[in-house]
């Protein structure tokens, strides 16, 4: 069995109208036994930037914690936060760092830019960035969630519209994954506030 | 005769006084001066900007404030540059401590570890000290407010009110006189702009010329660094007395 499904994961990130979502499972798994059933995945970096993590959950953990260190002394020295594609590229040198015994993290990277354009981002556990104009998926469930994406998108959804087809999208995938599920968790940011919601979906 | 024992920071003098770290104290009191008072409701720091040219770019940045982490903040008085150095120290000591604990560093625990990279250089390496004194403020949930002040030597004390820069012991006596234990934030921004304004040298007292910072707790019980803006500096400057009202047109 793969390291990179060992905990189970589920993340999904998706661009609408000046707007965009990210959503996560809620399962963190010991192999086939359920342990937790509210883990965080997805962290909030500035209020325009969210940071979502999915792999094993020990390294999404520290890797989470070393890029707060990263990203709090740079707020210090610039006075301003950093922008999505800024923080991207740092998470992306962090992971080729440890090219040799990499971090089994494959993280989503989710934010408002300038002029509040929404900007996505994935790559794999060693910092390969694939830039999206549309979604980008990680996780156990990453393939039922690119079937499920690819039908269910429409570009420029206002935020509403997307929260639907966000949840639609995850809980859909995350039933035919055994190592994800639980519910979901699923941020919705757009340029004035951000709503977190909480979804029910099959317990198990 | 003693200027033997100058030269190097590493060394005593016979009479068992480390010239070089004096003499950085020397440099610090030829500095602009800063304030930090004490309250029950926050901690206050006014500092005077020795540098006003009108050519000057004036930026959103401060001269004399520093934020070290969003619950401890400092005051400078000295060399700038070795001031820079330090101030990213502490940040970096900071996130560090924040990275293997998760939780904030107390304040103390901050101020004894830039104390302690001070005193390497009087000690050993050949390098002179740094040309710095810091008035430290922050909170924490163990001691709350508290305000610490350090020096060169890297000797460090915390402190109810306290004064660094040109003209500190006029300003200290000052404050030991008017400071009262349960002195209020508001009270305390009246003092330290009182006492400043009686120290320095300049004959008017503008927004300009000072900077004031607050660190307090938000009505959300979360610790907040706020810098006064030049607009709402100026208008405590005339509510307080302390300087004339711009002459209407």
């Amino acid at each position: 069995m793969s390291i990179f499904e060992y905990n189970g994961s589920a993340l999904v990130a998706m661009v609408g109208k000046n707007c965009f979502a990210i959503a996560s499972d809620r399962r963190l798994g010991v192999q086939l036994q359920t342990i937790a059933t509210d883990f965080q995945r997805i962290f909030k970096i500035h209020d325009k930037l969210f940071l979502g993590l999915s792999g094993l959950g020990s390294d999404a953990q520290t890797l989470h914690q070393r890029l707060v260190f990263r990203h709090k002394l740079y707020q210090l020295r610039e006075e301003r936060d950093m922008k999505p594609e800024t923080f991207a590229s740092l998470v992306s040198a962090m992971l080729y760092e440890k090219r040799f015994g990499p971090y089994f993290c494959q993280p989503v990277i989710a934010g408002l830019g300038e002029d509040d354009k929404p900007f996505i981002c994935t790559m794999d556990s060693i910092g390969a960035k694939e830039l999206a104009k549309d979604f980008v998926v990680a996780g156990t469930a990453s393939e039922s969630l690119y079937g499920a994406c690819e039908s269910m998108f429409k570009p420029d959804m206002d935020h509403e519209e997307l929260f639907e087809t966000i949840s639609q999208a995850l809980i859909s995938s995350v039933d035919r994954d055994c190592l994800s599920g639980w519910g979901g968790h699923v941020y919705i940011v757009t340029p004035t506030e951000v709503t977190e919601r909480i979804l029910k979906g099959r317990m198990d | 005769m003693s200027r033997r024992y100058d030269s190097r920071t590493t060394i005593f003098s016979p009479e068992g006084r480390l010239y070089q770290v004096e003499y950085a104290m020397e440099a610090i009191g030829n500095a602009g001066s800063a304030i930090g008072i004490l309250s029950k409701d926050g901690v206050v720091l006014v500092g005077e900007k020795k540098v006003t040219s009108k050519l000057l770019q004036t930026s959103t940045s401060t001269e004399k404030m520093y934020k070290i982490d969003d619950h401890i903040a400092c005051a400078v008085a000295g060399i700038m540059s070795d001031a820079n150095i330090l101030i990213n120290t502490a940040r970096v000591q900071a996130q560090r401590y924040t990275f293997s604990y998760q939780e904030p560093m107390p304040v103390e625990q901050l101020v004894q570890s830039l104390c302690d990279t001070k005193q390497g250089y009087t000690q050993f390496g050949g390098l002179r000290p740094f040309g710095v004194s810091f008035l430290f403020a922050g909170w924490d949930k163990n001691y709350g407010f508290q305000l610490y002040m350090s020096d060169p030597s890297g000797n460090y004390g915390g402190w109810k009110a306290a004064a660094i820069g040109a003209n500190n012991q006029a300003a200290q006596s000052m404050l030991k006189q008017d400071y009262k234990d349960d002195i209020t934030r508001e009270e305390a921004v009246q003092l330290a702009l009182k006492v400043l304004s009686k120290t320095m040298d300049s004959t008017s007292l503008t927004s300009d010329k000072l900077e004031l910072a607050e660190v307090f707790l938000s009505s959300s019980g979360k610790v907040k660094y706020q810098v006064c803006t030049p607009d709402a500096l100026s208008k405590m400057l005339v509510k307080y007395g302390v300087t004339q009202p711009p002459a209407e047109a």
